[in-house]
C-alpha cells in the first residue's frame, strides 16, 4: 500500500511495520498499589487481569493517542489503532449522527455546529476522479457534507488570504532584521504551511532549521480559529460545541490539527478538530455504493459578513500549494525595492521541482526565492543551509513532490494513467479556478479591526502565528537498536 | 564458533560434489591483521594495488604491497562515531566512500597529498549499511535501516546533491549494487526482496522498476555478472539464486507488461550454504561466483559449460572449510581478474587467497 503520507513523514517516522506493543518507547503512567509479593497478572480471553488482591481486576488497556506519538522522538506509527481514534472516517461519521465527540484530551463535548472547511486541493482531486468541473464537484461535495449531517460547508479563502498576509508582513520583518543583524537566524525565511516539512524539520534538525521557518500559521488552522473564535462568537455558542471538520490532500494535516500549540486550554477545544481526505471521501462514497455524480449538489455557506459574490472554490497566483513563494515575491520588489511590476519567470534546477526566481535591480540579484519540493529537494536545500551555501532570500518548501495538488492523500491515478498526468490535469483544473488576491479582500480588513485588534497587535499574533519545537532524540537504553 | 555445520550436511554436499571439489583450489596466499574487532568489508581499488577495509574499530585502513606483503599505509580515524560498515572506491580510484552506523557516509580523496575526508552525506536517519558507486563514477548509492536507498550526484568540488530517496522497501536495505554499465541500481533488504531502480527521463526523478521476489528470509547481498543481464543473489534463507532479464523483445516469450523488462529467478542453490549467505562476490574476468557464509566457510561456483540461460546450472568448485574462525561477511574478487580473492570476517581478519582452476 501507498502510504497516504509525505515522503518526509514517510522516512523519520512513520513505522507501520512497528506497533506500539513492539516498541513503543513512550513511558506510560502506570496506577499501582504497593504489594509485597509483586502482582500477579493473569492473561484471559479478553484482557489481562490483576489477581493480586485475591479477585480478578481487569487491567486498564494503554492507550497511546496521536498527540503523544507528536511529543516523542521515538517512532510515529501510522498504525490504524493510533491514527484511527481522532481523525478517522468512522470517527467523523459517528460525530454526525451522535452530534458529540471526545478530544484528544478525553474531554467529550456535545456538538450543536458541525463546520466542514474545503481547501481547493482535494476538491480538484475529486472533481478529476468523478470527471466533473470544479464548481460542480464543489457543489456536489457540499451537498454529501450536508447530507451527513453538516451544518455549514466553508470555502477556505479568507484563512488562506489572512496566512499569505502574514507570511508577507512577517519577510518583510525578517529582511529588515537581516540588514540589522546580519549573522542571525532570520533568512531564509522557508515555508511552514507544510506539516509533513515541519514536522520533519523539528524531529531531524531541531534548532538549527526551526528559526527559519515562517512562523505563519498554515490556512488550516487559521480556518480552525475563525471557526472556534469569530463563528462561534457570531452565533453565540461554545468553542466546543463546534466540530470542525477540514478536508484536505494530505494525512500530514492530521498531525498538524493534534499538535499541542493548535489546542487552546481557554476553549478547552483544538482549532481542527478532524481532518478528512480526498483519497478518504472517496472511500466514504464508495463503502454506501455513492458516486459523486449522483450527489444533489448544494451551495457552500457565508457565515461572514460582507459576502462579495456566492463563495466559491479561488486559487492564488503561483503554486497550487498555495502560492506563497510568488506573492511574498512581488509584495517584497515592491515594498522593498519599488518594483510594482515584477516579473516572476522561475527557472528550474536540478529537476523540476526544485526552481529559483531572482529580482535583479541596477544588475544586481537583490531578491532570491525558490521552489523546493519534495524530499529529495528538501535534503539538498538542509544541506546547502548547513554548510552556509544557501543564496536564498525564501524557499518554499513543500514535502510532495509537485506540491500539495499531487498531496499523499489525493485520490490516485487509474490503471493506466501515470501520476504525472494526473497531477497535470490538477494544475490545471486548479489555473482555472477564479484568481483572488489577498488585499483586495474586504472581509480581511473587517476581521483585523474587529476581531484581531489590528495588525501587528498581539491579538493577531496570537491567533495567526505559532511556534516550533525541536525534539529531543531521548538516547534511553531502549531507543539503541543495533 | 567452531562447529556449525552438522557432519550430515557437509557429507551431503562433499557427497555432492566429491568430483568437483579439486577442481578449484583457494589457496591462501596472506592474513591482513591490524583491525580489532569485526572487519565488516573490504574494497579493491580499481587498479587491484590497494585494498581498503573498514570495521567495528571505526577506522579505514589502506593496504598495498611491499614487496610479497600487503602490509597497512594509512589508517583512516575520526570519520565516523560508530562501525564502518562498507568502503568503496570510485571507478576512477580517487575517491573512497565510507558508509557508517552514525547515518554519515564520508567521501575521502586524496587532493591534498593525504587522504581525507572532504564530503559527508546526511540524510539518513540512523545506520547506514551500504555504499556504492555507479559506473560512470557520477553517482553514488546508499542505504539503511531507516528503509530508504538514497541516490546522490557528485556535483562538483566536494559537493553531493541528492538525486532521490526511494521507499520501496518495508524493511532494513542492506545493501546497494549498480549494474556494471548502465545508471540501474539493485538494492537487497531483510524484507526479503530485491529492488531496481532507473530514473525517469521525463521530470529526473527515480523509480523502482523491479521487485525481485523469491527468497524465504533477507537478502544479505547482490552481484551483477559482467553483462548485467545476469544478478545473484546471497539470503539468510541459505540460498543464493541467478536472476536473469528478460527484456520486452525477448524471444522466450516471457510477457513483459508495459515495462521494459522483467526479471526472474532462473536458477536456485540450495543445499550448499548451512547457515545466512552474507556476500556473494560474481567475477566479471572469470565468472566464478564466490560466496560469504555464516559458517565461516568460502565457496566457489562455476557456471556449468553445458548450462542453458534460462535455467542455468551452476557447481560447487571449492568449499573452504575454516576459510575463517567465525562469520565470513564480505568476499570481493580483483577487478585485474587475476583470481586474487579478499574475505573478512567477525574474527578480525583479512584473508587473501588465490584461487587456482
Amino acid at each position: 500500500m501507498v502510504s497516504r503520507f509525505s515522503g518526509a513523514l514517510q522516512l523519520t517516522d512513520l513505522d507501520d511495520f512497528i506497533t506500539p506493543s513492539q516498541e513503543c518507547i513512550k513511558p506510560v503512567k502506570i496506577e499501582k498499589t504497593k504489594t509485597k509479593t509483586g502482582a500477579k497478572i493473569k492473561i484471559g480471553e479478553n484482557g489481562y487481569f490483576d489477581i493480586s488482591s485475591g479477585r480478578e481486576q481487569k487491567l486498564k488497556k494503554v492507550e497511546i493517542t496521536l498527540a503523544d506519538c507528536l511529543a516523542c522522538s521515538g517512532c510515529i506509527t501510522s498504525a490504524e489503532s493510533v491514527l484511527v481514534t481522532r481523525q478517522s472516517q468512522e470517527e467523523l461519521l459517528k460525530v454526525f449522527s451522535e452530534r458529540k465527540y471526545t478530544d484528544n484530551k478525553g474531554v467529550t463535548n456535545d456538538v450543536s455546529l458541525i463546520v466542514i472547511s474545503v481547501s481547493p486541493q482535494p476538491t480538484l482531486s475529486l472533481a478529476a476522479r468523478y470527471k466533473l468541473s470544479s464548481q460542480e464537484a464543489t457543489r456536489k461535495l457540499v451537498g454529501y457534507f450536508k447530507s451527513l449531517g453538516a451544518d455549514l460547508v466553508l470555502d477556505m479563502t479568507v484563512a488562506e488570504d489572512l496566512s499569505l498576509l502574514e507570511a508577507q508582513e512577517e519577510f518583510l520583518q525578517r529582511y529588515q532584521n537581516q540588514q540589522n543583524d546580519p549573522s542571525g537566524t532570520h533568512l531564509p525565511m522557508l515555508a511552514s504551511s507544510c506539516p509533513g516539512w515541519v514536522c520533519y524539520a523539528e524531529k531531524t534538525h531541531g534548532n538549527f532549521i526551526l528559526p527559519y521557518i515562517s512562523s505563519t500559521k498554515s490556512p488550516q488552522q487559521i480556518m480552525g480559529s475563525l471557526v472556534k473564535q469569530v463563528l462561534s462568537r457570531n452565533r453565540g455558542i461554545t468553542p466546543g460545541e463546534i466540530y470542525h471538520v477540514t478536508f484536505m490532500p494530505c494525512y500530514d494535516k492530521k498531525l498538524e490539527a493534534s499538535r499541542e500549540d493548535f489546542y487552546s486550554d481557554m476553549m478547552n477545544c483544538h482549532d481542527v478538530d478532524c481532518v478528512i481526505t480526498a483519497i478518504e471521501l472517496e472511500q466514504m462514497l464508495e463503502s454506501s455504493n455513492k458516486s459523486l455524480n449522483d450527489i444533489l449538489g448544494s451551495e457552500l455557506d457565508w457565515p461572514w459578513s460582507d459576502s462579495e459574490g456566492p463563495p466559491s472554490l479561488k486559487r492564488h497566483v503561483g503554486s497550487g500549494s498555495g502560492g506563497y513563494a510568488d506573492h511574498i515575491f512581488l509584495y517584497a520588489a515592491e515594498h522593498l525595492f519599488g518594483e510594482s511590476k515584477a516579473q516572476l519567470i522561475y527557472k528550474n534546477l536540478r529537476n523540476p521541482d526544485f526552481r529559483e526566481v531572482t529580482l535583479e535591480k541596477d544588475g544586481k540579484e537583490v531578491l532570491k526565492f525558490a521552489i523546493a519540493n519534495g524530499f529529495r529537494n528538501i535534503q539538498n536545500l538542509v544541506q546547502k543551509l548547513k554548510r552556509g551555501k544557501s543564496p536564498y532570500h525564501y524557499v518554499e518548501v513543500m514535502a510532495c513532490p509537485s506540491g500539495c495538488l499531487n498531496g499523499g492523500a489525493q485520490v490516485r491515478p487509474i490503471t493506466g494513467e501515470s501520476g504525472r498526468e494526473l497531477v497535470s490535469q490538477l494544475e490545471a483544473m486548479y489555473s482555472q479556478l477564479p484568481l483572488v488576491i489577498p488585499s483586495d479582500n474586504k472581509l480581511l480588513r473587517k476581521l483585523y479591526s474587529d476581531w484581531l485588534d489590528g495588525r501587528d497587535s498581539d491579538k493577531a499574533k496570537a491567533m495567526l502565528h505559532t511556534t516550533y519545537h525541536a525534539v529531543e532524540k531521548s538516547d534511553i537504553a531502549l531507543n539503541i537498536k543495533w | 564458533m567452531t562447529v556449525k555445520t552438522s557432519r550430515g550436511a557437509l557429507w551431503r554436499s562433499f557427497r555432492r560434489n566429491q568430483f568437483k571439489t579439486e577442481m578449484v583450489n583457494l589457496e591462501l596466499s596472506q592474513i591482513l591483521t591490524g583491525h580489532k574487532g569485526i572487519v565488516w568489508n573490504v574494497s579493491w581499488h580499481p587498479q587491484g594495488n590497494v585494498i581498503a577495509s573498514c570495521g567495528e574499530d571505526k577506522t579505514i585502513k589502506l593496504w598495498s604491497k611491499e614487496g610479497v606483503q600487503w602490509t597497512i599505509k594509512t589508517v583512516l580515524v575520526d570519520g565516523h562515531q560508530r562501525t564502518i560498515r562498507e568502503v568503496a572506491w570510485s571507478p576512477c580510484g580517487n575517491f573512497l566512500a565510507s558508509a557508517s552506523f552514525d547515518a554519515t557516509t564520508a567521501i575521502w580523496d586524496k587532493k591534498s597529498g593525504q587522504f581525507e575526508c572532504n564530503a559527508t552525506l546526511e540524510g539518513h536517519e540512523n545506520e547506514v549499511k551500504s555504499v556504492a558507486w555507479s559506473p560512470s563514477g557520477q553517482l553514488l548509492a546508499t542505504c539503511g535501516r531507516d528503509k530508504s536507498v538514497w541516490v546522490w550526484e557528485v556535483a562538483g568540488d566536494d559537493e553531493y546533491e541528492c538525486e532521490a530517496v526511494l521507499n520501496a522497501h518495508n524493511q532494513d536495505v542492506k545493501k546497494v549494487a549498480w549494474h556494471p554499465s548502465l545508471d540501474v541500481l539493485a538494492s537487497a533488504s531483510y524484507d526479503n526482496t530485491v529492488k531496481m531502480y532507473k530514473e525517469d527521463s521525463a521530470d529526473n526523478d527515480w523509480t523502482c522498476v523491479a521487485t525481485l521476489q523469491s527468497h524465504d528470509s533477507t537478502v544479505w547481498s547482490l552481484a551483477f555478472d559482467n553483462t548485467g543481464e545476469r544478478l545473484a543473489t546471497c539470503s539468510d534463507d541459505k540460498t543464493v539464486k541467478i536472476w536473469k532479464e528478460y527484456k520486452s523483445d525477448n524471444q522466450e516469450g516471457v510477457i513483459v507488461n508495459d515495462k521494459e523488462s522483467v526479471w526472474k529467478c532462473v536458477c536456485t542453490l540450495s543445499g550448499y550454504h548451512t547457515r545466512s549467505v552474507y556476500d556473494i562476490a560474481w567475477c566479471h574476468k572469470t565468472g566464478l561466483i564466490a560466496t560469504a557464509c555464516g559458517d565461516d566457510i568460502i565457496r566457489i561456483f562455476k557456471e556449468s559449460e553445458d548450462s542453458d540461460l534460462n535455467a542455468p546450472t551452476f557447481d560447487l568448485m571449492c568449499t573452504k572449510l575454516n576459510a575463517h574462525t567465525q562469520d565470513v561477511n564480505c568476499v570481493k574478487w580483483n577487478p585485474l581478474g587475476n583470481q586474487e580473492l579478499l574475505s573478512c570476517s567477525d574474527d578480525g581478519e583479512i584473508r587473501l587467497w588465490k584461487c587456482s582452476e
